[in-house]
């Protein structure tokens, strides 16, 4: 059935079916991809008894993939779709293309509290870290954005307004702020912390484990969900928040859940793979040049290009130098930064930025 | 029925309306005047609940107050002065924005063709498919009218009037589409709808308005028909300014020229 002119729902909806086939195929690959040399091939030989194959490595097999390559495809998606939906809904809140996370100081702040616990966690925040085991860098992030977020929105609200102009503003000095402590961390860091430092801060998916998961991947899960019901709002706030309430958004309610939903978003993401730029602008910008900027459909299609996207980067850098792997975030930005250059010089015309 | 009792609005101390009163029939174009900074754009907000008030404005009985957001979208859309848009919509897709908080009374066969219509009322026919960004102002304009008649596409819903609220709808606007606005606007008072319209153009409000709202300083001046209000005396008090009324003999609609246009100076002193 023929649609009217400048209704693009259906393109989004074919989109989105492209998409998780997308996703799927990729999927299949970060499985089958990696160091070991477990391959699918030889998986599934193993399954089917086509190859003799000898009983420890059919166990080693069997612990690359449930340990190793599952974990740490399931991090992936969760942190590229993290990454990608919170973008989308920054760029939603301040209305504007290229707003990210990493601009209003919620990755600075989640980072903060990361390298918090990565230079500190044996001395000074020693007590912390034996209280909160395993789970200290994830909450401490996760703490770190919450916190920046809370400043920002404190800062930027009058009266129950918030002045999207003012928290761009403090979202800069605060970046600011928490990259500044961050650097006297890094100062008083030793050799060995500067070490992990450096390649937590280029961003890795490499100690995915099946503990990170179940810190980091229900805080995600959650931000996605409620995410996913803000479409329609988002769509009328592109006309300025006092038309989006007469439209009949609750225009506060929705800035609030984006909010948290942004900061929980992004500070499980930090915590558990450190900086992996690019997603939060490329995904949501290539898609928008795709089926236009209606939420409803950007929403399902940002989450599942950015675990695509993810897991393609991720499957890049164990591969390029295998047998050692690249930090995801070199991946991510050596891809994302020239593509987006290409975006802008490309399609400079069509926004009316 | 807008009821309109007692409005103050402060903002830092200062007080921008002081004690506004009137009521807006359904039925009715009532069109708001006064010069810049009188506070026609604060009660527009203040009808809009952007700004917060002292008083009481009631619509069909309601105190406005009281009402969530999807409850006050159903019974008026508001048409800002700009709007911009920062994301490449189409020209349908703003129009579909003004069924955000759904569609009441309209059925589910005739939605897919709504946004079509709405362009149709304001002269816009087959420009869905261009993007918002690449029209003119005017044209611009016209689609967020569009829009605002697509919240409140039938003019009464169960009996009970809605309302189109316009901040300065054809100030952009070629003499031509100034008229076609208005024209839908009065369009959508006949058809039993409510229209409360802040215009800078006395002869668009003399030849359009059924009743007419005066505002000088944040107070109200005076409130009636055309006729009544468009008088040299009122005039030339609200706006501070010398004016001469004069009378179109076939219609006897008022029309206002400033007093120089018949070769007297404007004094000076007043405008500095």
């Amino acid at each position: 059935m023929a649609r009217p002119a400048g209704d693009r729902s259906g393109l989004g909806k074919v989109t989105i079916v492209v998409l998780c086939v997308l996703l799927l195929v990729t999927m299949a690959v970060s499985m089958t991809t990696g160091a070991s040399g477990a391959s699918a091939w030889t998986m599934l030989r193993g399954w089917f008894g086509l190859a003799p194959t000898s009983e420890v490595q059919a166990a080693r097999d069997y612990a690359v993939f449930v340990n190793i390559r599952l974990p740490r495809m399931l991090l992936g998606m969760l942190i590229g779709a993290g990454l990608a939906v919170s973008g989308l809904l920054m760029q939603g809140l301040f209305r504007n293309p290229l707003a990210d996370p990493g601009l209003v100081g919620v990755s600075a702040g989640a980072g903060l509290g990361a390298v918090g616990i990565i230079v500190l966690g044996t001395t000074t925040l020693a007590p912390l870290t034996a209280f909160l085991g395993i789970y200290t860098l994830q909450i401490a992030s996760f703490l770190g954005g919450l916190v920046t977020t809370f400043i920002l929105y404190r800062v930027a609200t009058r009266s129950g307004h918030t002045a999207v102009a003012t928290m761009l503003l403090a979202g800069i000095a605060l970046g600011a702020l928490a990259g500044a402590v961050t650097g006297v961390l890094v100062y008083v860091a030793t050799d060995s912390q500067l070490r992990d430092l450096t390649f937590w801060g280029m961003g890795s998916l490499s100690g995915a484990n099946w503990t990170k998961i179940l810190t980091s991947g229900p805080i995600i899960l959650v931000a996605l969900i409620a995410a996913g019901f803000m479409g329609k709002g988002l769509n009328a706030l592109t006309l300025g928040e006092a038309t989006a309430s007469h439209l009949g958004v609750p225009v506060q309610r929705l800035k609030h859940i984006v909010i948290v939903a942004v900061a929980a978003a992004t500070g499980a993401s930090v915590a558990v793979s450190g900086g992996i730029g690019f997603v939060g602008i490329v995904v949501p910008h290539l898609l928008r040049l795709v089926i236009g900027p209606d939420h409803r459909y950007l929403l399902p299609a940002s989450a599942l290009l950015g675990a695509s996207f993810l897991l393609m980067a991720d499957a890049v850098s164990r591969v390029i130098v295998a047998p050692a792997e690249l930090p995801i975030g070199i991946v991510t930005a050596a891809v994302g930064g020239p593509f987006f250059l290409w975006i802008l010089l490309r399609k400079r015309s069509v926004f009316a930025w | 029925m807008i009821e309109i009792d007692d409005i103050v609005v402060e903002i830092a101390g200062r007080h921008i309306l002081q004690g506004i009163s009137f009521t807006a029939a359904p039925g009715q174009l009532t069109a708001v005047i006064g010069p810049n900074g009188s506070g026609k754009s604060t009660l527009m907000k203040a009808l809009c609940r952007d700004y917060d008030y002292a008083g009481e404005i009631r619509i069909n009985g309601r105190d406005i107050a009281g009402l969530n957001a999807v409850a006050a979208a159903s019974l008026r859309a508001v048409l800002p002065q700009a709007s911009t848009l920062p994301f490449p919509f189409t020209v349908r897709e703003v129009v579909a924005l003004g069924l955000t908080a759904g569609h009441p009374g309209v059925p589910q066969a005739a939605l897919r063709r709504l946004p079509d219509e709405a362009l149709a009322r304001v002269d816009l026919a087959g420009f869905g498919g261009r993007f918002y960004g690449e029209l003119s102002g005017g044209e611009q304009q016209r689609v967020q009218l569009a829009r605002v008649l697509a919240q409140v596409w039938l003019p009464v819903l169960d009996g009970a009037p809605r309302y189109l609220f316009l901040d300065e709808p054809v100030s952009s606007l070629d003499i031509r589409h100034q008229m076609l606005i208005m024209d839908v606007a009065r369009q959508f008072a006949r058809a039993g709808g409510g229209v409360l319209a802040i215009l800078h153009d006395l002869n668009l409000a003399a030849l359009y308005a059924d009743q007419i709202v005066a505002i000088r300083s944040g107070r109200l001046a005076g409130v009636g028909a055309p006729r009544d209000i468009l008088t040299d005396r009122l005039i030339a008090e609200v706006f501070d300014c010398p004016m001469r009324v004069g009378r179109v003999p076939a219609a006897h609609i008022p029309f206002v020229l400033p007093q120089s246009a018949d070769g007297a100076a404007l004094p000076t002193s007043k405008v500095a």
